[in-house]
């Protein structure tokens, strides 16, 4: 909360305020907007729109919860909403993370070992999910505390550790399986 | 499982900057956009009310200015409540105050409601006008000849079997928003 009372105290503008988010969450705002878009040029759109929506929402920052879950919330349900729009669009069907760890592993063949094609996999993973489970796996990925992850989902801390269990069995059946142990 | 966290936060960032120049323009766009999708459903709204408007206006038989004056009132209160319910999204701060799964509700709630009432807000009020019309161009085509009458009454029919069709297809797209809104709430009533 340290960082929350700085910024309180210094009563930070909008542009401050959005510059600060920037510097400190762009990259990982980058990779949210990867695993919430497939499509290139949809993806810089999407990207933009959170941008949009984080400097929007700095007009009226109140300092009750950090940066960073202000960030991550605004990220997050910017993203969801795209999700929604698409998914009517694209007819996507989405699944919860129970329902993927009940789903045969697509088998793709020889796994490759390298990192480019885990990550092109893990990306195909991620988006099958329904909003909630994608921003729990997003969250355990970028190394959140399962508190962090519940002040900004709003899911129970408990259900978050339950979840992120989940995730765990999920990448190890699929990314680990056939690899030598040790 | 830290080695795919490695994977993850060291991918090659792609083009990930966006400047507060482009957020600018982008909010530019944003209004634009909003300016555009209202002018082309407000015209829509004012071709149909002056295309009914003149019917009612100039139409020799009394019953067919009721009707057509009746779905001119559908029209105009389908757009109040299409206006009312654009001016009811959420706020750019909503995405901050509220949890994902909060806000997430809120938005199939909100889709939700649209769609079940439909019937109430969108199609409902235009029933009215357009059943006089039927009756009123049915009563006129049997006088000309059976075949003219019955081709109303083929018409009307195919009409109102558009309108359940499009009120079901709404209802069940709201049945399967409501299940997805009871998934959440589960989630939500977990101990914590």
């Amino acid at each position: 909360m340290e960082e929350t009372e700085s910024i309180a105290a210094r009563g930070a503008g909008q542009e401050e305020l959005y510059r600060e988010a920037v510097a400190a969450y762009g990259a990982p705002l980058g990779r949210l907007a990867r695993a919430y878009e497939m499509d290139a040029d949809a993806r810089r759109d999407l990207l933009q729109e959170i941008h949009l929506a984080l400097w929007r929402s700095f007009a009226s920052f109140d300092a009750r919860c950090s940066l960073r879950t202000w960030t991550y919330r605004v990220a997050h349900n910017a993203a969801a909403s795209h999700v929604l729009r698409q998914r009517r669009r694209r007819a996507l069907v989405l699944v919860s993370l129970e329902e993927l760890e009940a789903m045969p592993d697509p088998g793709e063949g020889p796994r490759a070992a390298d990192e480019r094609h885990t990550l092109d996999r893990l990306l195909a993973l991620i988006q099958q999910l329904r909003p909630l489970d994608r921003q729990v796996i997003l969250s355990y990925l970028e190394g959140m505390d399962a508190a962090s992850t519940a002040e900004i989902t709003g899911i129970s801390a408990g259900n978050v550790a339950t979840k992120i269990h989940r995730i765990k069995q999920i990448l190890a059946r699929r990314f680990h399986e056939g690899e030598p142990h040790g | 499982m830290d080695d795919m966290k490695d994977v993850w936060q060291k991918q090659a960032a792609e083009n990930a900057t966006v400047s507060l120049e482009e957020v600018r323009r982008k909010a530019g766009r944003f209004r634009a956009t909003i300016f555009w999708r209202n002018v082309r459903e407000y015209s829509v709204l004012g071709l149909l009310t002056a295309w009914f408007g003149l019917y009612a206006w100039r139409s020799p038989f009394p019953v067919m200015r009721v009707g057509n004056g009746l779905t001119v009132a559908g029209l105009l209160y389908a757009g109040y409540q299409l206006h009312k319910r654009a001016s009811a999204a959420a706020a750019p701060a909503d995405l901050a105050r509220k949890t994902c799964l909060h806000f997430h509700r809120a938005q199939l709630e909100r889709q939700r409601d649209a769609l079940r009432g439909v019937w109430r807000w969108y199609l409902g009020p235009m029933i009215p006008g357009l059943a006089v019309i039927a009756v009123a161009a049915g009563i006129a085509g049997f006088e000309r000849s059976w075949s003219a009458g019955l081709a109303v009454v083929l018409f009307a029919v195919a009409g109102a079997m558009l309108y359940v069709g499009l009120g079901r297809l709404n209802q069940g797209a709201a049945r399967r928003l409501q299940g997805q809104i009871e998934a959440l709430d589960a989630i939500e009533k977990e101990p914590k």
